[in-house]
């Protein structure tokens, strides 16, 4: 079966699935003024990694086997809307399906079956794992509502009935499969909530409620220079009895192994995070340094003292990467993981210096940050030539470009998209106390003690 | 003493206000500026026929912290209005005259301080002045009646519907039809703008002379109000983080509390800095008591440093919510209402839709269109984080400091 192109990715999205937005049911998302230009994304990625060689597939469904291959992957993914990054993190099932396969051999079968399948079909997948957890602190099996984690409310001879919520799901509407993982370890008396499967978009029972960081009322696309086109949706998945057949279930009751799927999924949802934060970093630097020259204090002792700082940041941020590849491993099916001590490590740094690094290009930028006149304003025939003449400054930016700048950092910073970015890069794939414990549990504690006993002559 | 409706209608007086590249025809009618003058209109209904505190000069601490806490309760334009009430402790007849009028006529001023690349000039003629240039970040611009316009040492009321005023607005008034997941910013937002004058002809006596001081004196309130409102806002994220901490059931989780103490510090700081600034209130040679400038440069620099620290803290105890929770209108929506009530709630005692409000104020606050506007404005206005510890720096008083670091080493 050959690829899909963007127009034949446009029309599967038209398949009765029950989406929500603002409060009304969507029939096309890709005629929704909010939905439209993340279609357009997706859409977008399908044509330009379209081949029509009936082998062909898109480089997220290589499962790394080398450095090489990773570096390809991370180059492909760089290329291609986020749910490609999603679909790819969920083929990390793979690496998981050895393990799940010695629990019930059907397992590895399905999970290979699956990942065939999507392969083929050439489908994108959410990574649907977070519930809707009641109360923080009790079990799953503790709660006064016992659809807070999502469970298996019946098990028929050629299926399952799933009931429940999934949370922050990143690109729901737009994808074909979302694949249903739990969320956290289970105990004994929680096989109800060990499960992990695959359920299509437009499931009897399934109910699909978005939230989007897309522009409100931006009819003026260069308003928005990022956010108009790499925006996307985060649904609410509604499970109402929804009945999943048993070659798409992947776990169903072993709670040894519930957050073994999840974990391998977050790593690599954390290793695409960490593998562009350098050259997300590098890119706040060059943003702010041209901020700094468009209001002519480039060379400003105190100015080159930011910079400095955010320099040294963009430069941790790729040594993170590097490390984690550096010291990647290899499992028995072959397949190669970053490390996840530098992952964690490298993904807590990023997230917790990223408002700083904010500060520093709002305060390079000043208040024409938040406050420039649009690009509308620029092309009205009464206003324009006021903008031209009152935004040139003396450091040879025309209006027009300091217009471009500014509302690119404002768009990415300081907007809707922007807090949008700051809230996931802090929480995506475990917040920052997550990151922590995974640091220290994968550090050397008992190396670091010996050379400190040596160090000290214990 | 005019209502709110009196003062809708005196906006319509042939302003020539551009948004989004278009012109408005008529301020009250624009569905994003009417945020702003519904705000703005508030509290003149809410002093109609009485005396609006922001035209009297507090003459001492009581009355400073009173001014201040109608400050904060009223809309931003009246911090702007009492800081051209502050001139008349500068002195000039002509300026008493006129704001004798902006107190007659209940009107609202701008202050319009900072230039854009083609600066201000008053020329003298046989009517008044002439002003040509542009001033940039004149909060409420489109909303209010005059500017007070600084150039050198001349200052000018000019009225916004003057001829030749052209003034190209913005606003981080949300801009969904639905605005209600909006909490905060759908009825608290003011538009700023860019003024361009263009040979605008002012009357003489709405020109004041011997203003190089003015600018100082014009925003000590808007500067005040920010030190104020920058305690309130740190004890908001206090209150939001424990709170919402509560509902997701993980007040008592350490990591929780460490943050939870960090944000409480924070708080606890800022409102130090801000009572310091009031207990230590200076004088003027008009009579009018202000905060201290010192503590109000260091903690703005302090609350600006660690502000976006706060606000992650924040996000990290409330999840990922924040920026997905369902609107009202989702909540309201038969087919889907009781499923998001269900899994939006976590416990007794939390109902879905209290829950989904926190994460709608979170949000709007601190993760979306108005407070990506409110934390730029508050870090960079007056010259940014730098030029606030430079400020601080300066108006520190060197000299005992030194004394003590001499005596301590045994320097005479």
């Amino acid at each position: 079966v050959p690829m899909m192109t963007g127009e034949q990715y446009r029309a599967s999205l038209i398949d009765g699935r029950k989406c929500y937005l603002d409060g009304e049911l969507i029939k096309d998302p890709g005629e929704h003024p909010l939905l439209r230009t993340a279609v357009d994304s997706v859409a977008g990625t399908y044509d330009r990694f379209y081949d029509p060689d009936p082998a062909a597939f898109h480089p997220m469904y290589t499962i790394p086997k080398s450095r090489e291959d990773m570096d390809q992957r991370i180059a492909a993914l760089g290329k291609s809307d986020i749910t490609a990054g999603t679909t790819a993190a969920c083929m990390a099932l793979v690496e998981v399906a050895p393990e799940l396969g010695k629990l019930r051999p059907e397992y590895r079968e399905r999970i290979y079956e699956f990942f065939e399948w999507c392969k083929e079909k050439d489908v994108r997948c959410s990574e649907a794992i977070t519930d809707a957890k009641g109360h923080r602190k009790k079990r799953p099996s503790q709660q006064d509502d016992p659809d807070a984690y999502v469970r298996v409310v019946s098990r028929e001879r050629d299926g399952i009935v799933l009931r429940g919520a999934k949370l922050h799901i990143t690109g729901a509407p737009l994808v074909h499969e979302q694949v249903v993982l739990p969320t956290k370890s289970m105990k004994p008396g929680e096989e109800q909530y060990a499960v992990a499967c695959s359920v299509p978009s437009n499931a009897e029972g399934l109910k699909i409620v978005n939230t989007t960081n897309a522009p409100r009322g931006g009819e003026d696309q260069r308003h928005f220079p990022i956010s108009h086109r790499t925006n996307m949706p985060e649904g609410l998945l509604v499970f109402d009895d929804v009945f999943v057949p048993n070659e798409r279930v992947f776990l169903d009751g072993e709670t040894s192994h519930a957050a073994s799927l999840a974990h391998a999924l977050g790593l690599w949802e954390r290793s695409n995070a960490v593998a562009y934060s350098g050259s997300s970093a590098d890119r706040l630097v060059g943003l702010a340094a041209l901020l700094a020259e468009m209001n002519g204090a480039a060379d400003r002792t105190d100015i080159r003292d930011l910079l400095s700082e955010m320099a040294i940041f963009a430069t941790m941020c790729r040594a993170g990467w590097e490390a984690a590849m550096a010291n990647a491993v290899t499992n028995e099916d072959g397949t190669l993981s970053p490390a996840s001590l530098y992952i964690s490590a490298s993904k807590f740094y990023n997230a917790e210096l990223h408002g700083k690094m904010v500060d520093i290009l709002h305060d390079i930028a000043g208040t024409l940050l938040v406050e420039a006149p649009s690009m509308a304003d620029y092309d009205n025939e009464e206003i324009g030539d006021d903008i031209r003449e009152h935004l040139a400054g003396d450091s040879g930016w025309s209006a027009q470009d300091r217009l471009k700048l500014l509302h690119y950092v404002r768009d990415l910073t300081a907007d809707t998209y922007g807090g949008w970015i700051a809230v996931t890069e802090s929480l995506a794939g475990g917040g920052q106390y997550a990151q922590r414990l995974v640091t220290l549990r994968h550090f050397d504690l008992n190396n670091a003690k010996d050379l400190a006993r040596k160090a000290v002559g214990l | 003493l005019i209502t709110g409706d009196e003062y809708r209608a005196s906006l319509r007086d042939g302003r020539a206000v551009w948004l989004d590249g278009a012109r408005v025809p008529d301020v009250t009618a624009d569905p994003l500026l009417v945020k702003s003058i519904d705000w703005v209109a508030a509290t003149y209904d809410r002093y109609a026929g009485k005396e609006n505190p922001m035209f009297s000069l507090p003459r001492s601490q009581a009355e400073l912290r009173e001014q201040i806490d109608f400050m904060l309760e009223n809309d931003r334009t009246a911090a702007t209005t009492a800081g051209c009430m502050a001139l008349t402790t500068l002195g000039g007849d002509a300026l008493r005259s006129y704001t004798a009028r902006v107190v007659k006529n209940d009107l609202r001023v701008a202050a319009a301080v900072d230039d854009t690349a083609k600066p201000v000039s008053v020329m003298p003629n046989k009517d008044g002045v002439t002003v040509s240039g542009g001033k940039q970040h004149v909060v409420g611009a489109a909303v209010v009646h005059d500017l007070l316009v600084l150039a050198g040492d001349v200052a000018v009321a000019v009225p916004v519907g003057s001829p030749g005023v052209r003034v190209i607005a913005h606003t981080p008034a949300p801009r969904a039809d639905d605005d209600r997941h909006f909490p905060y910013s759908r009825s608290h937002t003011i538009s700023e703008a860019i003024v361009v004058f263009d040979e605008v002809q002012v009357s003489g006596d709405r020109v004041f002379q011997d203003a190089t001081a003015y600018a100082d004196t014009l925003t000590i309130w808007e500067r005040a109000r920010a030190v104020a409102d920058q305690a309130d806002r740190a004890e908001l994220i206090l209150g939001l983080a424990q709170t919402i901490s509560e509902m997701n059931g993980i007040e008592t989780v350490s990591h929780v509390r460490d943050k939870l103490s960090a944000i409480a510090v924070y708080a606890k700081m800022c409102r130090a800095g801000w009572e310091s600034a009031l207990a230590n209130a200076r004088v003027t040679d008009g009579g009018m008591v202000c905060p201290d400038d010192s503590f109000l440069y260091a903690t703005k620099a302090y609350g600006g440093h660690l502000y976006s620290e706060m606000t992650h803290y924040l996000h990290d105890v409330a999840g990922g919510a924040v920026i997905t929770a369902p609107t009202i209108a989702d909540l309201d929506n038969p087919e889907i209402g009781d499923a998001l009530r269900k899994y939006m709630r976590t416990m007794d005692g939390v109902s879905g839709e209290d829950r989904t409000r926190i994460f709608h104020i979170i949000r709007d606050l601190f993760a979306d269109t108005y407070g990506g506007w409110d934390k730029v404005t508050n870090q960079v206005v007056g010259g940014g984080m730098h030029h606030q510890r430079m400020a601080t720096l300066d108006s520190y008083d060197l000299g005992p400091v030194k004394a003590r670091a001499r005596a301590a080493a045994g320097i005479l």
